[in-house]
This record gives C-alpha cells, sequence and structure tokens, in this order.
C-alpha cells in the first residue's frame, strides 16, 4: 500500500545521524548560505520578523486613526509627514496597517503552526512508533479529517465557532496537525529501525525518551522544510480566513480582511489599498517557500 | 379623547373651501389638524402625515398646507424633463423566495413581488400615505371604523375585476393565526384573544388569537368597512407595510400560496423568470392602471452576501443600482462620475441595549455611567462615516411625527461619568464586555471602538466581543450587553411598544416599568399631534432615566445609481418605487 | 488488486460514514439551535418547543441521525433556510456551475503544468529549468485572494480588457471565466510543474534512457516515448489530489468574483447558518476529495508495476 500524503512536502527524507543538541538544529539551518533561493527567503521571513518586532518604531501612525480617505501612496500627510503607502478608504495609513498586520499574522501563523506541530508530532511518534491499533485509530482519524478540502474545514469550523484568534489558531491545529501526523509517523517507522533507537530500547529507556529524545531530533531535517512550508500555509490561510470575513476581529488590520475591505475600490481607481496588502501576503508567503526550498536543497546534497 | 374630537364651528373655515374644490370626504379631526398647522402648533411635515391619514387626498392636505403656509400651489409636482419610455432597469438586490406576500420576512422579497401585486395604501418617502389600490378612506370619529373605497376598473392580470372581496380575503387571511403573516400583530385592534377551552402543559388554559366576529364588513363591490376593538391612526399606514400586498382571492384558496407560480397581479409586471439566489427577471406585460410605467422590464440579480460583490457590480457597470450601499463605500461611489449616491435619513438604528437583569447591569449606575461617557457626536461621525445623525439614547428618532425636539440633549460628562462609577462601586474602574455580531456591517465594530475608546478615561474597560451575525442572532435577547441594530418604524410609540413594554417578545433589555407601560399606552392613545409628543416625551425620559439604552447614531441609509437613472427615490424602508423612474440615454 | 480496489473502496465508505456523522452531529446535535436557525432570530421559547415536536427533533439524537441518512441516500436534502426551497432545487445548479469553473481550470492549469514541468526536468539545472522552477515558486507564493485582486487590478482596471465580477447577471458567458481560471491555475500549476519535474528529472537519469540515448535513438523520441510514460506517473497522484485542492481554491476564488457556485453557496450557508445546505455541501464536497483521492490511489497502483507486484 502507498502512502499518499495530500500535503505539500516532498517525501520525507530521514537523515541518519547519532542523536543530536540543539546546535545540530541549528547547523542544518545554518546551511543555508549554500543555497541562494534559501537565502533569499531567509532573508525575506527575516525582514517581516524584524518589521513585527519593531512595529512600533516602523509605523508612522496609529493603525486604526482615520486620516485622509484614499490618499495615493507618497502623497503629503496633513501633519507634514507622508503616507508613504497612501491611505484606506477610512483615511488609516496604509504603511502602519501593513506593518502592525504584519506583526499580527506573524504572530498567529507562528503559534498555530507551533500549536499544529505539538500535536501533530506527539500523534505522528505514537502511530510510528506504538504502531497496532494506536497507528490504525491515529490515521484513520486523520485520514478523516484529510479528506475534507481544508477550506471547507475551515469554513465550517469558524462559523460555526466563530471568528476568534484562539478559534482560528484551534482550526488550524485541527486542520494542519493530521498531515504533520503523517509525515512524523512515516519517519518514525523509518528510524525506529535504527541500532541507536534498539540500543535505547535494550537499555530500558521509556518509550517517551526514545521517541523525544532519539527519534525526533533525528527527523528534524524534513521537519524544518515541512516547518517552513507550513508556515507559509498558514499565513496563507489566516489570510484568506479574513478574506472571507472570518478571519481575526477588525478593526485592528489583517492583512486577509485590509484586501476583503478595499477590493471593490481597484475597480474604483483606488488599486493601491487593496493590491498593498495583497503583495505583502505573497512576499511573505514567497519567503517562506524559498526558505524551505533552499533548506531542501542542502538537505538533499548532504 | 372623544372631547377633542368635538368639532369646533370657528375651525370649520379651514375645510369647508377645501372640502368644496377637492371633493373630499373629511374626518372630523382634520379642521383641528388645520388649525393647528395655521397656528404653526405643529409642522407642515407633521400635518400633512396625519391629514393623509385621516383621509385627506395628499393634493387637498399639500394645497392646504400650502395655502396656510403661503407656498405657491403646485409645488408637489416635479418639474422634470418628459420621461423616455422604454429600457430595463437592472438592480442588485437578494432574490429570495417568493411564495406568500402575507409571510414575507424580508423587504427584498416585497421588492421583486411589488411590481406584481399592489398596496391599498402607498406611503411616500416623505412620509405621507396616499391613495393607492384604494381610492380614499375615511375613519370613524373615535378612529374605531375604517372604510375604504377602492379605485374602480382595476382589473386582475387573469382578467377578473379588482373588488372589495379581494382585500376580503386578504384581510381573513392575516387575521387568521394558521397563515403566520406579521400583519396579524400590525392590525392587533382587529384582533382578540379567546380560550380555546385546551390546557396547556402547565395548566393554564391556552390562549389562541382570532379575528374579531365582524371586523372585516363588505359594504359593496367596491367598499370595504373595518371595525376596530379599540383606536387606530396607522391603519392606512399599515396597509402599505411589505406583507400587506393584496393577492388575488382565489390565492390560498383555489390555488396554492405561491406568488412564484402564480403570480396573478393588479400591477404591469409578469414574473419573466425567477430563479432563489440568482434573478428575477420583470417583464411589462399589460398597461397599469394608474398610468405610465415608463419601463419595460426590471431585472434583480443577486450578487450574495458579501457587499464588495455588489458594489464591484455598480463599479463594472453590471447593474444600474443597488437595495443598499454599504456606508464603508459611499466615499468611493461620490468618487465616480458616472454613478450618483442617493441618501436619506431613516429610523435604523443599533442600541447598544444592556440587559437590566443581568449583573453588573442591573445597576442604574453603573448604567448611566456608560452614557455619562458618550460623546454621540463622535459616535455618529467617526462610528458611522459621517453619515450617522446624533442619536438620544431614547430610540424615538427626528423623523418620527411624534419626536419632541425640545429634550435636553445627552452630553459627554467624564467627571459625572466617574462619580457614578463610584456610586455603582467601581470606584477602581470596572471591565465590561459587549457582544457584537456585526449583523448590519463592519461599521458597528467601529462604533464599538469610539464608544471604548470614550469609556476609557472614565475608567470603564469595554471589550468588544465578535460573533458572527448568525451566533449574534442566535442569542440577541440573551445577551447581557449586546450591540442590536434595529430597522426603521415610522412612530415612536411603535418602536418603544416593540421593544421595551415589558414581557413583549422583542424586550431584549428585560426593561420593565410599570409607570412606562402606562405612559406609553397614554401616548399611543393620543390623537393630537402635539399632545402625543409631549406624552411620548414622558415615555422618553422614563428611558433615558432608567439608562437602558446607550443609542449612538440615528443611520442614514444611501443607495448608488447610475446617472442615467432618472427618478429615483430612497424610501426610508427601502421599497422600491420605480413608477417615476426612467433611464437617459 | 481487486482486493486493493474493495479495500479502498471499504475505507472510503467508512469515512464518508465518519463525515457525515460529524457533518449531522455539529449541525443538528442541538435541537434548539435547528429550530432557531430555522425559525430565525425572532422567534419565541415557545415556537421553538412547537417547532422541536413537530419536526421530531425531540427524538433521540441516533434515531434522528439514522434518519436522516435513508433520506439522504433517497437524495432528499432538506429544506434551504435562507431560500426557503428544496435544497436540491438550488444545489445542483451550483455544483455543475463550480464544474465548469473546475474542469476549465484543471485542464489548462494540468495542461500548463505538465507542459512546463517535463521542459524543467528534460534538462536538471538548466536555464529553462531555474527560470521554471523560480516562477512555479513564485506563483505558488500567491494566494487566490491576492492574485484576484492583483489581476483585477492589471485586467479590469488598468487594461479594461476582462470584467470585474462573475456573477454571469447576463447569462453564461464565457469571458467572465477568465479571471477566476487565471487566478486558481496561478495558484496551483506550480506544485504539479514541480512534481512533474522532479519525476521527469528522475527517470531522465535512470539507466534505460541512459541505454536508450547511447543505442542512438533519436533524444526526442526517447523523450516521447519512453520518459514521458513513466514520468508521468507520480504527477497522476498529485493531479488527483489537487481535486481537494481545487475545491479549497474555489471557495475563495467563487466568492472573490461573485461566482454563483459551490463554494460561493457553502460560505453563504456556513455564515447564514442554513444547516441543510451546510450539510449537503459538506457531504458533496467530501464525496469528491474522498473518491478521486481514492481513484489516484487505485491508479497509481496499477500503474506503478513495483507496487502492484510486491
Amino acid at each position: 500500500m502507498v502512502d499518499i500524503t495530500p500535503t505539500r512536502t516532498t517525501t520525507p527524507e530521514p537523515i541518519a545521524r547519532p542523536p543530536s543538541t540543539m546546535r545540530r538544529w541549528l547547523e542544518s539551518i545554518a546551511l543555508l548560505r549554500e543555497s541562494w533561493v534559501g537565502s533569499i527567503g531567509a532573508v525575506i521571513v527575516l525582514g517581516f520578523a524584524l518589521m513585527a518586532v519593531l512595529a512600533p518604531l516602523i509605523a508612522p501612525y496609529d493603525p486604526n486613526l482615520p486620516m485622509v480617505p484614499f490618499a495615493f501612496p507618497l502623497s503629503a500627510a496633513p501633519d507634514g509627514g507622508v503616507f508613504w503607502l497612501g491611505t484606506d478608504h477610512l483615511g488609516r495609513d496604509m504603511l502602519s496597517r501593513i506593518v502592525w498586520g504584519g506583526q499580527r499574522v506573524l504572530i498567529y501563523a507562528t503559534v498555530a503552526t507551533m500549536a499544529a506541530y505539538i500535536v501533530g508530532v506527539l500523534m505522528g511518534l505514537m502511530a510510528g512508533y506504538f504502531r497496532g491499533w494506536t497507528d490504525e485509530i491515529i490515521t484513520f482519524i486523520a485520514n478523516v479529517i484529510l479528506s475534507f478540502p481544508v477550506m471547507v474545514l475551515y469554513v465550517l469550523i469558524i462559523a460555526k465557532f466563530g471568528a476568534s484568534g484562539a478559534n482560528i489558531v484551534l482550526a488550524v491545529v485541527f486542520a494542519s496537525s493530521p498531515g504533520i501526523m503523517r509525515i512524523v509517523r512515516s519517519l518514525t517507522l523509518d528510524i525506529a529501525t535504527r541500532e541507536y533507537v534498539i540500543a535505547a530500547q535494550t537499555r530500558g529507556e521509556s518509550s517517551w525518551y526514545i521517541m523525544l529524545w532519539e527519534i525526533l531530533p533525528n527527523a528534524r531535517g524534513p521537519l524544518i522544510v515541512d516547518f517552513c512550508l507550513r508556515m507559509g500555509y498558514t499565513t496563507i490561510t489566516i489570510g484568506a480566513l479574513g478574506f472571507l470575513g472570518l478571519g481575526l476581529p477588525p478593526p485592528d488590520p489583517d492583512w486577509g480582511g485590509m484586501i476583503t475591505e478595499t477590493r471593490s475600490f481597484v475597480l474604483a481607481g483606488f488599486p493601491h489599498m487593496a493590491i498593498i496588502p495583497a503583495v505583502a501576503v505573497s512576499l511573505l508567503v514567497l519567503g517562506f517557500n524559498m526558505l524551505a526550498d533552499g533548506l531542501r536543497e542542502v538537505a538533499l546534497r548532504d | 379623547m372623544a372631547k377633542k374630537n368635538v368639532l369646533n364651528r370657528d375651525k370649520r373655515k379651514y375645510l369647508l373651501p377645501m372640502e368644496r374644490k377637492w371633493g373630499a370626504e373629511t374626518h372630523c379631526y382634520l379642521p383641528e389638524l388645520t388649525d393647528q398647522l395655521d397656528r404653526s402648533r405643529i409642522d407642515r411635515r407633521d400635518f400633512l402625515r396625519q391629514a393623509c391619514l385621516l383621509g385627506m387626498t395628499s393634493a387637498a392636505a399639500y394645497a392646504t398646507a400650502d395655502v396656510l403656509l403661503g407656498r405657491p400651489l403646485g409645488s408637489v409636482a416635479r418639474a422634470a424633463e418628459t420621461p423616455k419610455p422604454g429600457g430595463t432597469l437592472r438592480v442588485s438586490m437578494a432574490v429570495q423566495e417568493m411564495t406568500d406576500p402575507a409571510t414575507f420576512d424580508w423587504t427584498e422579497k416585497s421588492n421583486v413581488a411589488r411590481f406584481i401585486v399592489e398596496y391599498l395604501t402607498r406611503t411616500r418617502a416623505d412620509n405621507t400615505t396616499v391613495p393607492y389600490l384604494a381610492e380614499r378612506w375615511e375613519a370613524g370619529e373615535d378612529l374605531k371604523t375604517w372604510v375604504f373605497h377602492l379605485r374602480k376598473g382595476i382589473k386582475w392580470s387573469n382578467g377578473d375585476d379588482f373588488t372589495a372581496a379581494d382585500v376580503a380575503h386578504n384581510m381573513a387571511r392575516w387575521l387568521d393565526p394558521a397563515t403566520g403573516s406579521s400583519n396579524l400583530g400590525l392590525f392587533d385592534a382587529m384582533v382578540e384573544e379567546y380560550d380555546t377551552g385546551e390546557k396547556g402543559a402547565d395548566g393554564k388554559p391556552k390562549m389562541a388569537k382570532r379575528a374579531i366576529g365582524n371586523a372585516i364588513e363588505v359594504i359593496d363591490d367596491n367598499t370595504i368597512k373595518f371595525n376596530l376593538r379599540k383606536a387606530a391612526l396607522a391603519i392606512p399606514e399599515n396597509f402599505y407595510n411589505y406583507p400587506a400586498a393584496i393577492v388575488h382571492r382565489s390565492f390560498g384558496k383555489d390555488t396554492p400560496a405561491d406568488l412564484s407560480k402564480h403570480p396573478i397581479g393588479t400591477g404591469p409586471f409578469d414574473l419573466a423568470e425567477f430563479r432563489v439566489g440568482e434573478r428575477a427577471i420583470l417583464k411589462k406585460a399589460r398597461k397599469w392602471w394608474a398610468g405610465d410605467f415608463h419601463l419595460d422590464e426590471i431585472h434583480y440579480f443577486d450578487h450574495g452576501q458579501d457587499t464588495n460583490a455588489w458594489v464591484a457590480a455598480i463599479i463594472s457597470n453590471q447593474v444600474d443600482t443597488l437595495y443598499r450601499l454599504p456606508v464603508e463605500s459611499v466615499e468611493t461611489i461620490k468618487r465616480i462620475p458616472t454613478l450618483d449616491v442617493l441618501t436619506t435619513t431613516t429610523a435604523q438604528t443599533a442600541v447598544a441595549r444592556f440587559r437590566v437583569t443581568e449583573k453588573p447591569f442591573d445597576n442604574v449606575n453603573l448604567r448611566r455611567a456608560v452614557l455619562a461617557c458618550m460623546d454621540h457626536n463622535e459616535l455618529a461621525s467617526k462610528g458611522f462615516n459621517n453619515l450617522g445623525v446624533p442619536a438620544q439614547n431614547d430610540h424615538v428618532c427626528p423623523i418620527h411625527p411624534d419626536y419632541a425636539d425640545d429634550m435636553p440633549k445627552p452630553k459627554r460628562d467624564i467627571e459625572l461619568a466617574k462619580k457614578l462609577l463610584k456610586d455603582a462601586g467601581y470606584e477602581n474602574g470596572v471591565k465590561l464586555t459587549i457582544s457584537n455580531g456585526d449583523t448590519d456591517g463592519p461599521w458597528m465594530t467601529s462604533t464599538l471602538s469610539v464608544l471604548k475608546a470614550q469609556c476609557a478615561p472614565a475608567g470603564i474597560d469595554v471589550t468588544i466581543n465578535k460573533m458572527p451575525s448568525a451566533q449574534y442572532w442566535e442569542n440577541w435577547t440573551k445577551a447581557p450587553w449586546g450591540y442590536t441594530s434595529w430597522t426603521h418604524r415610522p412612530l415612536g410609540t411603535m418602536v418603544l411598544s416593540l421593544a421595551y413594554r415589558t414581557g413583549v417578545p422583542w424586550n431584549e433589555s428585560a426593561y420593565s416599568d410599570p409607570t412606562f407601560d402606562k405612559a406609553l399606552d397614554e401616548a399611543e392613545a393620543e390623537l393630537d399631534v402635539n399632545a402625543r409628543k409631549e406624552k411620548l416625551k414622558v415615555c422618553r425620559q422614563i428611558l433615558r432615566d432608567a439608562a437602558v439604552i446607550p443609542q449612538p447614531f440615528w443611520r442614514q441609509i444611501s443607495k448608488a445609481a447610475s446617472k442615467k437613472v432618472i427618478g429615483l427615490d430612497v424610501h426610508p424602508t427601502l421599497y422600491h418605487q420605480f413608477q417615476n423612474v426612467w433611464l437617459d440615454s | 488488486m481487486l482486493n486493493l480496489i474493495l479495500r479502498r473502496l471499504g475505507i472510503m465508505l467508512l469515512i464518508m460514514l465518519v463525515v457525515s456523522m460529524l457533518l449531522f452531529f455539529m449541525n443538528e446535535g442541538d435541537p434548539k439551535l435547528v429550530a432557531r436557525s430555522v425559525l430565525g432570530p425572532f422567534a419565541q421559547d415557545q415556537q421553538l418547543e412547537a417547532w422541536i415536536q413537530q419536526n421530531g427533533y425531540d427524538r433521540p439524537i441516533m434515531v434522528r441521525y439514522v434518519d436522516w441518512l435513508v433520506r439522504l441516500s433517497q437524495g432528499d436534502l432538506g429544506d434551504s433556510i435562507i431560500y426557503k426551497v428544496p435544497v436540491n432545487e438550488i444545489f445542483w445548479d451550483r455544483l455543475a456551475n463550480t464544474g465548469i469553473l473546475a474542469g476549465v481550470t484543471f485542464l489548462v492549469m494540468v495542461a500548463l503544468a505538465l507542459v512546463l514541468g517535463v521542459l524543467a526536468g528534460i534538462k536538471e539545472g538548466s536555464i529553462q529549468d531555474r527560470v521554471i522552477s523560480f516562477v512555479s515558486i513564485i506563483t505558488t507564493s500567491i494566494p487566490e485572494y491576492a492574485s484576484a485582486v492583483i489581476l483585477g487590478g492589471i485586467f479590469v482596471f488598468w487594461l479594461g480588457w476582462l470584467p470585474g465580477t462573475s456573477s454571469m447577471t447576463a447569462g453564461f458567458n464565457p469571458v467572465e471565466l477568465i479571471l477566476p481560471v487565471m487566478v486558481l491555475t496561478l495558484y496551483g500549476f506550480g506544485y504539479i510543474a514541480r512534481m512533474t519535474r522532479a519525476s521527469m528529472a528522475e527517470v531522465m537519469t535512470s539507466q534505460y534512457i541512459r541505454t536508450a540515448v547511447l543505442k542512438g535513438i533519436p533524444y526526442n523520441r526517447v523523450v516521447m516515448r519512453h520518459a514521458l510514460r513513466n514520468a508521468l506517473i507520480a504527477p497522476f497522484t498529485v493531479i488527483m489530489l489537487q481535486f481537494n485542492w481545487l475545491l479549497s481554491g474555489v471557495v475563495v476564488t467563487e466568492y472573490a468574483f461573485g461566482y454563483k457556485g459551490f463554494g460561493a453557496l457553502l460560505l453563504e450557508a456556513a455564515l447564514r447558518r442554513d444547516i441543510y445546505v451546510i450539510e449537503a455541501c459538506g457531504i458533496v464536497a467530501v464525496f469528491v476529495a474522498v473518491t478521486t483521492q481514492t481513484i489516484g490511489d487505485i491508479v497509481y497502483t496499477y500503474l506503478n508495476p513495483r507496487i502492484r507486484f510486491s
């Protein structure tokens, strides 16, 4: 039987190495400099991360403060400043909204993806290590969830339980942990047959010790790649939910929500309001995808 | 009340010339009304509305007002270019099911049906009610009997004559609880409660509603009389409420109650195509009894729930007008040279009502503290894109005929708010949560953000609990503090009666005060315009003192239309009246 | 082989059963909420109670579930709450519209992806490979809602070539289909292209292709006759899985362009708690996804001898 993973990841490539420490995790990221695609991706992602951290310093105005509506990029602001990216239909500074919106997206994407990883990794380790009934049950649950088209699942969950930050995180965990589980499971199935795992078993280490300290660190290569890709998808998802009106509560900026609020104005001659957040979200996702691509390239070269 | 209705001999002077000139049957209260207008005790608008309700023809009412107020006769007539006949008006609006007009619960449904089936009366955009299928009407002195004279010579689309039997059939259907029409509540004065003889689960006798014995009296083919058990002034207005379209006498009796499948009407249009959720195509099929209907076809297109799609449709010239223009897009449309924005003030609003039985909102000082923080002008401008009209926390609107303008406007007073908060026992501030479903659009969140900022200096920390609108409507009467939208209603007394009377179904604030109920009863029973305003002031003051509803503003509503559409009005209830509309190429 | 098919179908049925249960419990678990959705926000508690009794919602949930399954299998999808007509009257039209959109997208996307993937994979590391790979990374990074706005800005506002919405108000108009198809294709093709490229590159470096080239068979013929056939096995599965992604993308794209399809219907139903429409949409979406997945699985196994004979 072939295991088809309906997530956009490459076939996992487990790397045989002795148990390693945090340093090793960082080393595999450091290898990035060997890939120019990965380096560009890293620069983009770091750039956005920096922007998020420094949001209070970068954003020139309060993102929810109405000033001059419909100002185009580079217009002069009434206080003598400049609306670098223009303002939206309510007169709020686009640059400030992009910056604060970016912070919000990055925080939620990171929290949601991390949470999905914790659930997915634990499930995957259990399924792959214990096998048997545990595996059957976990795999079946995963198959049920994965049988939903993702966006259909999100719409159903958010419309039922409401659009709050916490619900979005929970929905992402629910929808993407099965995919993570599958990858971890197949990696675990493979690594569990390695000598050092068998050695640990004969030493009498507990199952959880083996899973978390022997198997997991050795599965890191493909997982780091997958993590970067998933950060990209989660960013897309949060934007899509905002776009569909199921996103983070207004009026605080959220890129998807910004697009949907102003997209009809593109036709009215004010394309910047919707296109700038559209470009921002695409650029961030591109950063994650290039980073993942670079990491994969480096991993394959090993 | 009877005393006031006695005709004052002096006042006949106003009546006789008019009576002779216009040949109108006149209600005995009309001279009194005319006198009040003459002495400037009521204004032109109040006069017009009330006179029309009492059966004066609108031409006579306008003429009377013009004579007394010194305006030139005939100012009603619109100086306009000659309309060009023909053409298709394309409208973006939800196309919903259209089975039984009596059970319509959305205005959109009635707007499609409006060109097929018609109403006894018509309330114009200026709030006066004028004849339609009924040619004229008279009210008894005590307002307990109403005689409607139907226009002669109107034919149904199947060839039958339109007669009093049709009206009687409709009224009987509305008053039968089995039909499930909301008109039942509207014509409450013709309904009684009776003991069904059965006992409910709680052992109490089961009560049910039915029409009173002689409620409907057909006098002849063109005359019908309604007998009421209590006085009611708004009967003619009620006949234009959207579920009150008159259907053929066979409807729901000989044919199934489904207008989209059996569209027999008095209007000039036929339903050529009808696809729920997609489109409704109306085509002019016959001459209209009322004169020229310039348009040949009216096409309704459903662009879904997403307001962006509506705006995109009109910008890209896929439709000529919108059912409603979301307030967020008004500024944009104004910048497009081929489009017009039409705006009108309405009594649509939203109230941040407290549920006064829930902690901590059972504390009147806490409620008052929130009210004292509010700056209504800022809320109306920032919270509703400059299209709000500041409200006064009593749910009676300046456009209501029973609104008195001389009550003090609420003022922001942070020191007072702090003091009230202290009295309420929250010296160190308080955290409050308000539920909001953005049921009418994202502006609701904007408003609450402004409110939140206004409350902060007094030590009131407001959290906005945003939820999907469906979820809000599931619990709208239960949330301890919630922001609920209310639609336009023609009378102040009507709103207060629906929303704040003890125990009524829509009383979402659980407010209950016998003094208020009594004052409201008195206001409702008052026919004299000014006395009614005064009596309603009492109710409004009680409501304000009880601090039940922080009400930021009244909403102006807007429509967008292509500049080639001429003669389009914005009706405050968004009813579609296209008889004067024509298209300029 | 037959065994495998039966096993696959069994799993598929089981998944459908669990999904139907989830959908039912989520939407109709609480009779009071169902009554509230049907009767609207202004109904009184007694009315809700009466409705619950009249419509049999006071029965135990499992009884209601079985009853619902039976009706579902007879093709009765219930009545839409918003539109007050049988769900059957609106649902299939919408599904057909989505079928048109998805079908056209699918043809365009697969053709484009296979051609680009093969071109890139023939010569791994060449300029054309790098350009194609880079372009596909970029396009897979632009989500549908972003490209809808960007392409709308270009083709509707700036160039004025295409209409801004696709609501087909004046009847079916193929021109209105162009933007949604572009948006879906742009986001989707990169992934298939990359898979095809990887598969093609692997085949091109395999022993038998090298042998064939060394034998002197013309290069074009080697590619067309031998390499392609083997290289397309892996992308096939990916393509079948793409249906699942397409249904996701369809929700966003239909909403973006006001296209009257299944995705827009689901979204509207979910936002307005039209529970019977939600159930119908959910079941059908999962059915399409699971069926394509199962077909993909079976055909992949059939095409790939390594698995078939193991």
